[in-house]
């Protein structure tokens, strides 16, 4: 019962965006080392996959854990997207933002549908292809100029999404203290970059033919 | 002291009463005193409505002194107006130009119905308050003053909390309605204090369930409740209200 | 009228124990039956309802504002006094009492200001186990601060922000209270009427600010929490809603009026800048531990204060009163301004202001310790004014601040109406000619928090009343009273505003009339001169006042009508019995009485004694009363700064 209301309560869905947040950077993590074997070969990034796909109960978990963490990050979000609406009911006729730097946070539902439009199309070619030929897939794939830049354009927008998720997942947690509130803030820059950097010079690598 | 005036066009929010729509209004006022202060010019604008028989606008106001809470609207899309930590009393015109047009609107928010043109109902806050944003003492029997020592810093760190007025600002400039930051900011006074310490899970748990029923919005870390303040409240008050309701939630 | 003080025999500090041991007492499980109308959430009506609540009494609390948080007790800077000797510094609530008594110029009843330090220390207590966030001394104790000249540290407070925090802890308290049940709580009501019934007060009669609507309430007894009535002279630094109505119209009822021409003038407010003032802010007094007070010696020098050289300056108090200089009390400091003012030598655009200058303290002690001690201050006041006082002087004048006078209580704080109780700013009962920094806020808490309750008791104990219901032939007359009233302001605005008046321009013309008559200087011509110009200015606002909108809605210009109504009304007792006082007295100099050296001179044969006005009826001469004042315990010593 005390889980229901507190899943229920306005700081309970923070906290579960947080939490599920918190986790999809996790995977993130995961992922961007499996890709960053693209940096020495696709060879290299073919084993990679081989091996995991050897495993598939490890996949089966992996995938199924990942897809209810995304639908639970997804409709939480959209839900309080919605409720939050309904609470501002009238608009301003002036909209001015008080804070400077209020992109980030203010089109999170904007870049996080993109990411969700994103995460579909590419989970369809990727994911469900074949995964003995991945390596090919997507060497052919990133020699599209137009999907190169489609992937760019959305590790930018995972980029910007994290800029603001990021910092606001600790927020939720309760972590703001003004000893290490400077390397939170740091933080809100380098771990976007981070991921923008590894998954964003794959397709370059790509276009340019870079990949041995 | 300077004693330049300026020229202004106002686009006021005009309503006559909760049942009715409003509209804005314009008007022009002519050789304002950069001096005066933002409620002077409104008092200006209504001593001159009322010669010319018409409605004045009506606003919430009272101490003038940036304290009670009492004052607010939105200012140019900014609740309070352009200067940080200040309060609409307290703003001067000296902060506008000459032929500048002002829009002022209420402060909007589901959970703040209007009552007449710049005039909100704020009592959801106080019922936020009424739910536990206190500590439970009868008069008479408190122990001496200097019975529980407390540092000096947590005391100060608790009168930043306890320093909001309370005016719904933080509402009025959240994106979604949220009123975290009024809520936040007496959990952490009550729960820093040793004296709110024994109440501290019940208070977490009946406060934001107090503010979840108002209707107000829910907190996605937009920060714009911290750069409205007029006093300057930091949002570390929500982070500390997150921790006290997760673990009343979880191990109250 | 009968004026009986009922202050309880024997020796002074055993008089309010003595007291409580033989009042009468309601039974806890009686206490239910009672019903109890606070009127005002400030720190005196705050803490009356929720204590009220918390022993049993049902409880209806008012007020004007939109949130109980929000009452005039929030605007407080300073602090608040309490006996504790935690300096160990050498007080003690005899000392507390007597800096009291001799603050308030012997104008104060003993045993009201003796009990008044004796809970001075609960109050502190209370506080802190509420939550109220003192400033602490690095080891975790309670810092104090010695404030308005006194010579202990007695003063706590929260920032600058003492009257806030302290109201807040009351309002808390009160919510506690709400959430209960036992008090109903009844914001944006404005009390319009009090009802009598058998001659006992026994409910009020209330307009809702939002909708207009007319309603009334019944109750075995109401208390009168409504704070002070400093904006009778338009500009002052109290609150805008700020009025006399509930006082003036349980006067109006036979509540006795006791001295209202006592009206505390504090000598460091910003000054006036134009015509489209509407209030005035309060500068911390502590400023003048370290700004030196001057004017230009030349009258009408419009030199800025930089090109004015030393020799041609006239610091005006250090040279008049050598061992005070700067530091001379509130009503000597505002006296003396308003003095060079007069003479020519104001500074600033409008001539009504004296500089306040820490040149020199910046020299001795260096800007960032100056900006340490009144950074905040500065900022203020560089937020106000758009000068920075690092670098150009303060300009500082008094402004009206606080009401000594108001209902007339006895130690019960019960009024001259049985039943009908007034407490904090709205009576007069512990300050006498002129309130001590920092003592407003512990008057108010402790009647609310310590006092009221026994008093309450022991009315419902000895008294008994029976059940009224607000069906009552009384009620539904105060009512229709009330109705009439609103109709008679808006009967004259029908025709639009053609050659009318607003409300303000009568209320400034109101306020000029008993600045410049009835301020920090009176005489009897200036007073008699003022009494002849009323009535006329009365018959003005009848007649010309043009107020738009409508009875039945939200309309804040009838709301700020009613008020002036009032404070027209009562300024005739304000300037009367400033008239009936012949002497000079804490605040105020009466001109004719001056000592040879032109200071200030009390007249303790004639006037040992507290006036107190009785209504007779509209158009009729009020009636004085007096009060004798007895000092068994403190012999009165004629105050000298020089
Ligand atoms: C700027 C300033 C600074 C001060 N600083 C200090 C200080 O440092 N130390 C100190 O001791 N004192 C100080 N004082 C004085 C002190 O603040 C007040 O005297 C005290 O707070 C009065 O409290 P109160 O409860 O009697 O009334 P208030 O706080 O004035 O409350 C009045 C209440 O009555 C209600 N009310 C009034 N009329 C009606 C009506 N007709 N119907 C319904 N409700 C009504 C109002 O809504 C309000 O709730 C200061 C005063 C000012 C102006
Ligand atoms: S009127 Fe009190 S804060 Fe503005």
């Amino acid at each position: 019962m005390w889980f229901v209301s507190f899943v229920k309560s306005s700081i309970g869905k923070k906290w579960i965006m947080a939490l599920s947040g918190s986790f999809l950077t996790l995977f993130l993590c995961s992922h961007a080392a499996g890709n960053a074997t693209l940096f020495s070969s696709i060879s290299l990034f073919q084993a990679y996959a081989d091996q995991l796909h050897s495993h598939p109960l490890i996949i089966s978990v992996f995938s199924k854990g990942l897809t209810l963490t995304f639908a639970v990050h997804v409709v939480t979000g959209s839900l309080l997207f919605l409720q939050n609406r309904k609470a501002r009911n009238q608009r301003y006729k002036v909209k001015t933002r008080a804070i400077s730097n209020s992109q980030a946070s203010s089109t999170m539902i904007y870049s996080g549908l993109f990411i969700l439009l994103f995460i579909v199309i590419h989970t369809s070619v990727v994911s469900f292809g074949d995964h003995g030929k991945i390596g090919v897939t997507i060497s052919e794939m990133f020699r599209s100029f137009f999907v190169s830049m489609f992937y760019i354009i959305a590790f930018i927008g995972l980029a910007i999404h994290l800029s603001h998720g990021f910092w606001s997942m600790l927020q939720t947690f309760g972590v703001n203290h003004p000893s290490y509130n400077s390397l939170i803030s740091r933080l809100t820059y380098i771990v976007p970059l981070f991921f923008l950097l590894i998954f964003g010079t794959i397709p370059l690598l790509f276009l340019f033919g870079m990949v041995s | 002291m300077t004693t330049k005036s300026i020229d202004l066009s106002l686009e006021i929010w005009r309503q006559k009463d909760s049942r009715t729509t409003g509209v804005f209004e314009s008007y022009q006022l002519k050789s304002i005193s950069a001096d005066m202060s933002f409620l002077e010019m409104l008092d200006v604008l209504n001593e001159k409505l009322t010669r010319e028989g018409l409605d004045p606008v009506a606003f919430d106001h009272d101490c003038r002194e940036g304290i009670c809470g009492m004052c607010g609207a939105v200012v140019n899309g900014i609740a309070h107006g352009p200067e940080p930590e200040t309060t609409l009393c307290q703003l001067h015109m000296r902060h506008f130009c000459n032929g500048d047009t002002i829009v002022i609107e209420p402060f909007r928010s589901r959970a703040f119905p209007i009552r007449k043109d710049l005039i909100v109902d704020r009592s959801a806050l106080d019922r936020i308050i009424q739910a536990g944003g206190y500590i439970s003492v009868n008069t008479g029997g408190a122990p001496d003053g200097n019975a529980i020592p407390i540092p000096s810093a947590t005391a100060e760190l608790a009168m930043d909390a306890a320093a909001c007025i309370g005016c719904g600002a933080c509402v009025a400039s959240c994106p979604n309605g949220a009123a975290m930051l009024f809520t936040g900011a007496k959990i952490s006074q009550l729960s820093l204090l040793p004296q709110g310490r024994p109440e501290r899970k019940e208070r977490a748990m009946a406060m934001v369930s107090a503010m979840d029923k108002e209707g107000f919005g829910n907190c996605t870390n937009e920060r714009e409740c911290e750069a409205v303040c007029p006093k300057g409240i930091s949002i570390r008050n929500i982070a500390r209200m997150n921790r006290e309701f997760v673990k009343a939630s979880f191990f109250g | 009228m009968q004026l009986k003080s009922n202050v309880p025999e024997g020796p002074l500090a055993e008089k309010w124990d003595k007291h409580r041991f033989s009042t009468k007492l309601v039974n806890p499980a009686n206490r239910r039956k009672y019903k109890v109308i606070v009127v005002g959430t400030g720190l005196a009506g705050a803490s009356a309802a929720a204590t009220l609540a918390e022993q049993g009494y049902e409880v209806s609390s008012f007020c004007i504002q939109d949130s109980p948080r929000r009452a005039h007790s929030i605007a407080a800077q300073g602090g608040i006094n309490a006996a504790k000797n935690y300096q160990n510094d050498g007080d003690s609530i005899q000392r507390l009492f007597y800096d009291t008594i001799k603050g308030g110029d012997f104008r104060s009843r003993e045993a009201n200001v003796y009990r008044l330090a004796q809970v001075s220390n609960n109050i502190i207590d209370q506080c802190v186990a509420q939550g109220v966030p003192f400033a602490r001394e690095y080891g975790g104790t309670l810092a104090n601060r010695s404030f308005g000249g006194a010579q202990v540290s007695r003063t706590f407070y929260a920032r600058g922000q003492t009257g806030q925090q302290l109201l807040f802890g009351a309002y808390s308290a009160l919510s506690r209270q709400i959430k209960s049940g036992k008090v109903t709580m009844h914001t944006r009501q404005e009390m319009m009427e009090l009802v009598l019934v058998d001659g006992q007060a026994r409910g009020i009669v209330t307009r809702d600010i939002i909708s207009g609507e007319i309603a009334s309430y019944s109750a075995d007894a109401v208390i009168l929490a409504t704070g002070g009535y400093g904006n009778a002279y338009f500009l002052s630094t109290n609150a805008m809603a700020s009025n006399v109505t509930a006082a003036w119209r349980a006067h109006r009822m036979g509540a006795g009026f006791a001295n209202p021409s006592f009206v505390q003038i504090h000598p460091t407010c910003i000054p006036v800048h134009g015509s489209y003032q509407s209030k005035l802010t309060l500068m911390s007094e502590s400023l003048r531990n370290d700004g030196r007070v001057w004017v230009p010696k030349k009258p009408g020098d419009t030199r800025k204060p930089g090109s004015i050289p030393e020799e041609e300056r006239d610091y005006y108090l250090e040279n008049k009163y050598p061992s005070f200089g700067n530091l001379v009390p509130r009503d000597v400091a505002s006296r003396n301004a308003k003095e060079q003012c007069d003479a020519g030598k104001g500074v600033g655009s409008t001539q009504l202001a004296v500089y306040l200058d820490f040149a020199e303290a910046i020299r001795r002690d260096g800007e960032a310790t100056i900006l340490k001690k009144y950074g905040n201050l500065f900022q203020m006041y560089e937020k106000i004014t758009d000068s920075n006082p690092l670098h150009e002087p303060m300009m500082i004048y008094p402004a009206v601040h606080y009401t000594m006078g108001g209902l007339w209580v006895d130690y019960n704080l019960m009024t001259t109406i049985p039943g009908l109780f007034a407490i904090g700013e709205c009576n007069f009962s512990d300050h006498g000619a002129n309130r001590l920094g920092a003592s407003a806020l512990m008057q108010g808490l402790a009647d609310g928090y310590f006092i009221i309750a026994n008093c309450i008791a022991d009315y419902f104990g000895s008294t008994n009343p029976d059940k009224v219901s607000s069906t009552l032939p009384q009620f539904v007359d105060a009512r229709k009273k009330c109705q009439d009233r609103i109709q008679k302001l808006l009967r004259g605005s029908k025709n639009g505003p053609q050659g009318k008046l607003t409300v303000d321009d009568i209320h400034k013309e109101l306020g000029i009339l008993l600045w410049d008559h009835c301020g920090m200087a009176r005489n009897k011509e200036g007073l008699e001169k003022a009494l002849a110009k009323l009535p006329a200015l009365q018959e003005k606002f009848w007649k010309d006042v043009y107020i738009p909108g409508k009875g039945k809605e939200l309309n804040q210009s009838l709301e700020r009508a009613g008020r002036l109504a009032d404070f027209l009304e009562f300024a005739e007792i304000i300037i009367r019995d400033a008239l009936a006082r012949e002497e000079s007295c804490g605040c105020h100099l009466r001109e004719e009485s001056q000592t040879e050296e032109n200071e200030a001179k009390r007249d303790d044969v004639n006037y040992s004694h507290v006036s107190v006005w009785e209504y007779q009826g509209d158009g009729q001469e009020p009636v004085l009363h007096k009060e004798e004042l007895t000092f068994e315990n403190v012999t009165p010593s004629q105050r000298s700064y020089k």
